[in-house]
């Protein structure tokens, strides 16, 4: 129940606004997110998070039976807030992306996934959610 | 009496080296794809001191017949070395490895496959008196000749403002690794390409021929490439299983002897060993560290010009790029010690001629008339 | 000698370390605990060998992984270079990656290229859940036995057990039970256990050995407490503890955790020993969990994930007066010696103890 104040004051565009957020839909204006966006956006990461979860301790993304946790339990020493940062194993500066398939070429011997795959996503997203708190240190080795 | 020949030649080489825009040797500008040129304190670099030192490498008087210099292996028209897998010596005398290039061999931070030897001066003693290399009894000899020559003993005192009779090894040593430092060469299709911003300085093959090597190939965790240069070795000494079918289960009693020898004060001899016992010399780096960990161990080689410097390995037992890349794709050789980053690699027919294809843009200009002829 | 570790130094050490490399407050002081005077003993001092943690994995049929074969082999040259040769040499267990008797099998195979020493086996969990260790005894040895050596008394301990429940009810085979146990950061997993039968045989093992006698106890996890989500944790630790506390001199080995790690609880040394498989993060890696690591501990070099050799290794054990003095056979890297020192009541790196020594390859974080 939209109340009267708020027709009588607001200007047409909020009072749209707010009309269509009561319908439970996204505001117009950029800016106006709500503590449910936030936590439905939050949950989308979360998603991608789980599904990098699963592909991590899978061993799909090799053909040797390992899979990424067999050396990195919880996600532990991969280290994403060092990146971009000169990869030793590659002699170069790299992304993590291309760490990843430098791992899942060499360790689990298997096919490295193309730099837009949604299974890269995946995974930065878990390698990522289990460093969270930790600052960023681009370059670090 | 001075060799304006030989001077001529030397400062082109120099020039050659140095690069387009150098008109001297300057160890902070190397070529393009290299890092500066390593220079010890006590023994910096002048034209002068490269020039006797070029003129004492391709002296044959210093051997025990008047046949060998040490451009005899390390040929200068033939990318310092000799297109042979074991190395001839005196009177044809084979010893047990393949010549290494000079060529920016200063980067190496050990000379020999073992790294037995850890400077330029000091690598530059052995070959003389080894029996199966230069085969002079001892080092006077070289003196004798040296002070003998009116042209050595003027550059001598030129360079070292030391008088015939003071001169010592260690002046002479410090010439040839003067001269073997200005031997540097970069500015390949490589280096144009990586460091130079030439996209188009080498072929696509190439290019992909680099990712491999990069990452399913697993070459540059050994063969060196940084952001700014790369020396392609890591200076560090690896166990391929090249040559260990030599030894097999005999490696025990080699060891056990080997550590029985040193103990009982075998130490002088060990260059003569190494290069005419074909089985102590394939126990490589433990010959110096004497710790079982380095058994088979050899140094990793820089890859720059590795197209003319066939054939490949410490034994030269791999005769093709290609048949290195067939070598490394298969696991390199088994045996208990084999390196951990040793291993199948699964490469496609397309991937190996790839590798090969990049590895061939390693060589500098001043070799590509050896590449076009060699064609390795 | 300029590397013994005097305690106030250390302390003081220890300070400036948490200051420089951020070690997390979590982790565990150590407590002193001189107590009384260790009495002498008769006890020779000698030394053996340690292999551990190889989890030979089968691929198929006579196919095995070729990574986890090229670690045991080569520590089993190594060892036969060793000059002079050791007492006997200790498998640390997890000689198989899944507890198949094709695996255990192989293991055996390749530890038969030993030269003219005993083997002292000591179970792993990847031995043990696949048949509860039917195959192990049948082919390899008992779970857990004493035997004495120059005045010192050995103890093998199978410390991987865990409850009853989730060993026989909770899993709908035994191979999936086994592949439960061996993910290592599993929230299904199970805490590690000595549990209270073998805690009474324990007991009664130790009735009958006097105090001044040097124990050495083998056992597969650390028996005490550093970060239960990876079973780098004995659940009874404390109990087994105050077991040994009568003793003067005690000395535990463990595996498992896949990389150097040393502490004293009392007159406890504790020393875990290299994997020749592959190595462990450290837990403080892990930035959502505390940990417990000891605070003593000088961390392995960070390994290089390109070469398989990296971060593995072997090891031999002197024992000198009773303590041991770990030698660690790091491949490619330099070899960490670990002793332990009397003044200071704990053991210590012989090189790298002190913060200012330490080098850049052993800041992990």
């Amino acid at each position: 129940m939209i109340s009267n104040r708020l027709l009588r004051l607001a200007p047409a565009p909020v009072v749209l606004a707010s009309l269509v957020l009561a319908l439970g839909t996204r505001p117009a204006a950029a800016d106006e997110f709500t503590k449910q966006d936030l936590a439905d956006w939050q949950q989308q990461f979360k998603s991608v998070a789980e599904k990098g979860e699963a592909l991590f301790h899978s061993a799909e993304l090799g053909t040797n039976g390992h899979s990424c946790d067999g050396c990195h339990p919880d996600a532990a020493d991969t280290h994403p807030e060092t990146y971009p940062k000169y990869q030793q194993q590659i002699g170069e500066v790299v992304e993590l992306r291309n760490m990843i398939n430098w791992c899942i070429e060499n360790p689990l011997e298997g096919e490295p996934l193309p730099l837009d795959s949604d299974k890269l996503l995946q995974l930065e997203a878990y390698i990522n959610w289990e460093r969270r708190g930790v600052a960023m240190a681009p370059g670090k080795h | 009496m001075p060799r304006p020949t030989a001077w001529l030649a030397g400062a082109a080489l120099l020039l050659a080296s140095a690069g387009p825009a150098a008109a001297a040797f300057d160890p902070q500008e190397p070529p393009l794809g290299l890092p500066p040129v390593p220079v010890p304190a006590d023994n910096p670099v002048t034209q002068a001191k490269a020039d006797l030192g070029e003129q004492l490498f391709n002296d044959k008087r210093f051997s025990g017949d008047g046949t060998i210099a040490c451009a005899s292996c390390h040929q200068p028209d033939n990318a310092f070395t000799d297109d042979l897998p074991i190395a001839k010596g005196i009177n044809d005398q084979k010893g047990t490895r393949h010549t290494p290039t000079v060529v920016n061999a200063v980067y190496y931070e050990t000379q020999f496959w073992d790294g037995r030897r850890d400077s330029l001066e000091t690598q530059a003693l052995d070959p003389l008196v080894n029996p199966v290399e230069h085969g002079l009894e001892s080092h006077d000899a070289v003196l004798e000749v040296i002070r003998g020559d009116d042209g050595y003993t003027r550059q001598f005192r030129e360079v070292f403002g030391v008088a015939p009779g003071d001169i010592t090894m260690d002046h002479v040593t410090k010439a040839i690794a003067a001269f073997e430092r200005t031997q540097v060469s970069g500015s390949s299709p490589f280096d144009r390409y990586r460091y130079g911003g030439e996209e188009d300085a080498i072929s696509e093959s190439a290019k992909r021929g680099l990712k491999i090597f990069r990452n399913k190939g697993r070459c540059v965790d050994c063969h060196t490439i940084e952001q700014n240069y790369a020396t392609f070795t890591d200076n560090d000494f690896h166990n391929l299983g090249v040559g260990w079918d030599r030894i097999g289960d005999e490696v025990f009693a080699l060891v056990d002897s080997f550590r029985k020898m040193k103990k009982e004060g075998g130490d002088a001899d060990i260059d003569t060993t190494i290069l005419t016992d074909g089985k102590v010399a394939e126990l490589g780096r433990f010959t110096v560290s004497l710790d079982p960990q380095d058994v088979g161990r050899f140094k990793t080689p820089t890859l720059r010009n590795v197209a003319v410097t066939a054939p490949y390995m410490h034994d030269g037992s791999e005769q093709t790029l290609m048949d290195v890349v067939e070598f490394y794709d298969k696991g390199g050789n088994a045996n208990p010690l084999l390196d951990g980053g040793i291993k199948e690699l699964d490469l496609t027919d397309q991937e190996k001629q790839d590798l090969v294809a990049f590895l061939k843009t390693l060589t500098s200009p001043r070799f590509s008339d050896l590449a076009d002829n060699g064609g390795k | 000698m300029s590397n013994r570790f005097k305690r106030r130094d250390f302390l003081k050490g220890t300070v400036a370390a948490g200051a420089a490399t951020a070690i997390p407050l979590s982790l565990v002081e150590l407590s002193w605990g001189m107590g009384s005077q260790p009495q002498a003993s008769d006890a020779q001092d000698f030394t053996f060998a340690y292999i551990s943690d190889s989890h030979l994995t089968q691929v198929k049929g006579t196919e095995f992984n070729e990574n986890f074969d090229g670690g045991l082999k080569r520590a089993v040259t190594e060892l036969n270079f060793m000059s002079p040769k050791p007492d006997f040499v200790v498998y640390g267990g997890d000689l198989s990656q899944l507890g198949k008797a094709e695996e255990l099998d192989h293991g055996l195979e390749i530890m038969s290229g030993i030269r003219n020493l005993d083997v002292k086996w000591v179970i792993g969990e990847h031995d043990y859940y696949l048949d509860l260790g039917r195959y192990w005894q049948d082919n390899v040895s008992d779970l857990h036995y004493s035997f004495d050596h120059k005045g010192v008394h050995f103890v093998v301990l199978n410390s991987i057990l865990t409850f009853d429940e989730w060993t026989h009810n909770r899993w709908p085979s035994a191979m999936e039970r086994m592949k439960q146990m061996a993910r290592l950061d599993n929230p299904e997993g199970s805490p590690f256990m000595v549990g209270e039968t073998q805690r009474e045989w324990l007991r009664k093992d130790l009735a009958n050995v006097s105090r001044s006698t040097p124990i050495v106890v083998l056992s597969h996890s650390p028996l005490y407490q550093v970060y239960r989500p990876w079973n780098f944790w004995t659940e009874d630790a404390k109990e087994v503890q105050a077991l040994l506390q009568p003793f003067d001199r005690v000395n535990v080995l463990h595996g498992h955790v896949h990389q150097i790690m040393y502490n004293q609880i009392g007159n406890i040394t504790f020393q875990a020993m290299m994997a020749t498989a592959w190595p462990w993060p450290y837990p403080e890696s892990y930035a959502q969990h505390d940990n417990a690591i000891p605070k003593t501990t000088v961390f392995m070099n960070r390994a290089d994930p390109h070469n398989s050799r990296d971060g593995t290794g072997w090891g031999s054990v002197d024992l000198i007066s009773g303590r041991e003095t770990i030698h660690h056979t790091l491949w490619r890297n330099t070899n960490r010696t670990i002793a332990y020192d009397a003044d200071a009541g704990h053991p210590v790196d012989t090189k790298y103890q002190d913060p200012a020594d330490r080098i850049p390859p052993q800041n992990h974080y």
